[in-house]
């Protein structure tokens, strides 16, 4: 009895965590999809988002005083080359939770300024 | 114009010589005289032919003098023109020149296609001394810890931390020869799905507040780690779903992680509460054979709000928790909630703390309510803006950490410290732990002094 309670809370536990990682990816594929400016009210929104982002639009510099120096002192963009600040990037996306655009905006601030390919 | 003038002259001379000759009047005038008159009259005529003449050629010559100079007029303005156009030219070749320089990079890249491929490594090493209540003091510790990162693609990643430590060795009734631990901290393969999530995959830093995923060396500004930490594992072997959300521009961000790991078990496979085992369990056992020690792998996440103002001026919020069966019988669970902040006021100031709280169902002593906090507030001396390097060097740093275990440990500790950065990644710490428990392993003070190195 107690095997088939086991059986049963394995049963419930891996099902939630099946819907919930469907659910996320479901998600954030409708963001994606949400993304696409196709019809006129996306047209408009995103109109108002371009006019929002030229009042409060942070530069790749802004970003990653943002992110990066909530945890460690500034690291400078010479002391890596572009590659290898490329794959630094891919590791502090995951690790500090950072949007893929502001990442990418760090990475090419970080890159324009690192003066090695 | 002299010709004007002189026929002017001449004209009322003729008048009057013709008005003589024509007079009956007139006293009689002899035929030389007549003649002479005439010759006189027809040279006076012939003169004025020539002024008429002459005055036409002037007109003519004054004709193209004003056609000539409407011409250059006309040249002078085309120049006129063409210098303007060409100023215009220089100040818009100017204008771009000038916009180019601000958007253009100090050193550009080099085209050419990017290399797919790119190991780096990056991590951190410390040497600590200490002096503990009770102990001769001594240089205390050498850690090195890498972090080897793999690019396979551009959204696959292999990164695996490793801690390598010496202590001394156990043999005999005295401490002889030395041990070289070597830790795998965590090791993960990520696949960046999208731009919204990434899975993660491994022995995962597990996200139960954000202090295991940020607990680097030089990263920490007090040399060990927080009392309450000892509540949660820091890792865990398991699946995880993450990613980062961003609210339109502002640059905020709603962050999120959902994993499935083994958890924590049981030593000796028993409920007992002294039993428990939060950084086992790997998926190998003992024998090589492979399974979780329990039935059950527990499930958990977090969830965090980043709010910025501006850079250097942001508040981040999170609550996380975990939960699953520990024992071997997979009927006792252990759970736990994580709540976590920080806060910077400026690029000199900085505050952050977490609440950790656990249940632990238990055979021997029913359910243990652990818990415990901590907080953390650090200020950068180049607030004071004194203009003094040394001074401008120094972080003023203060935590307070506090602990109860839920049956026989209660502690809390106060360590006042400072990091001076000789470097940007070369850090200088110094502290000195006030503890008080009713424990003697935690009811000693500490003085600490690490030198740590970001790499």
């Amino acid at each position: 009895m107690n095997r088939l309670s086991s059986l049963k809370s394995q049963w419930r536990a891996g099902f939630a965590l099946a819907a919930t990682a469907a659910a996320i990816y479901a998600a954030s594929l409708a963001g994606l999809t949400a993304a696409d400016p196709s019809s006129e009210k996306d047209v408009k929104t995103e109109k108002q988002t371009e006019k929002k982002a030229e009042k409060k639009k942070f530069s790749g510099a802004d970003l990653y005083a943002m992110h990066c120096n909530r945890c460690h002192p500034e690291r400078y963009a010479t002391e890596r080359t572009a590659a290898q600040w490329k794959t630094i990037m891919l590791h502090m996306r995951v690790r500090a939770n950072i949007p893929a655009e502001q990442a990418k905006a760090i990475l090419k601030y970080l890159q324009e300024d690192s003066g090695r390919p | 114009m002299k010709n004007r003038l002189h026929v002017l002259a001449v004209l009322p001379a003729i008048c009057g010589l013709s008005a003589c000759l024509t007079s009956p009047a007139v006293a009689a005038v002899s035929d030389d005289e007549f003649n002479a008159l005439k010759d006189l009259v027809n040279k006076q005529g012939q003169r004025l032919d020539q002024l008429e003449k002459a005055h036409e050629q002037d007109q003519k010559t004054i004709d193209q003098d004003k056609q000539v100079h409407e011409q250059d007029q006309k040249e002078i303005q085309n120049l006129k023109q063409r210098v303007d156009d060409t100023q215009k030219t220089a100040t818009d070749a100017q204008q771009k020149a000038e916009a180019a320089a601000q958007v253009q990079p100090i050193h550009p890249i080099p085209e050419g296609p990017a290399a797919t491929h790119n190991f780096t490594m990056v991590g951190d090493a410390e040497v600590q001394f200490g002096k503990t209540d009770g102990s001769h003091s001594a240089f205390v510790f050498a850690d090195f810890a890498p972090i080897f990162l793999f690019r396979a693609r551009d959204n696959i990643l292999f990164e695996a931390g490793f801690d390598v430590t010496l202590q001394n060795g156990t043999t005999g009734s005295h401490d002889s020869g030395t041990e070289t631990a070597v830790d795998l901290s965590f090791a993960t393969l990520d696949y960046l799905i999208n731009d919204y999530v990434t899975f993660v995959g491994g022995d995962m830093l597990l996200p139960l507040g954000t202090y295991s995923e940020r607990t680097a060396g030089w990263l920490n500004k007090v040399p060990d780690d927080p009392l309450p930490r000892s509540l949660v594992p820091g890792s865990g072997i398991g699946a995880q779903l993450r990613g980062s959300v961003p609210l339109g521009t502002s640059g905020q961000s709603i962050a999120y992680s959902i994993y499935g790991a083994n958890g924590p078990s049981s030593s000796d496979g028993s409920a007992n509460h002294d039993q428990i085992d939060l950084g086992g369990n790997v998926g190998i056992k003992s024998d090589g054979s492979s399974g979780n020690l329990h039935g059950s792998p527990s499930g958990g996440g977090r969830i965090g709000w980043f709010y910025p103002l501006k850079p250097h001026y942001d508040l981040e919020l999170g609550i996380s928790g975990q939960t699953g069966p520990w024992n071997d019988a997979d009927n006792r669970l252990w759970s736990s909630v994580v709540f976590d902040g920080a806060l910077h006021l400026g690029p000199n100031i900085e505050v952050k703390g977490e609440y950790i709280y656990d249940w632990v169902q238990t055979d021997d002593v029913g359910t243990l309510n652990q818990h415990g906090w901590w907080i953390q507030a650090g200020y950068k001396l180049a607030g004071l803006s004194l203009e003094l390097p040394l001074i401008n060097n120094i972080e003023l740093v203060a935590r307070y950490d506090e602990l109860n275990d839920g049956f026989s440990t209660k502690a809390h500790r106060f360590t006042p410290g400072f990091i001076y950065y000789i470097t940007n990644t070369l850090l200088f710490e110094g502290d000195y732990e006030f503890a008080e428990s009713n424990n003697p392993d935690f009811d000693h003070n500490q003085l600490i002094f690490q030198l740590s190195y970001g790499f």
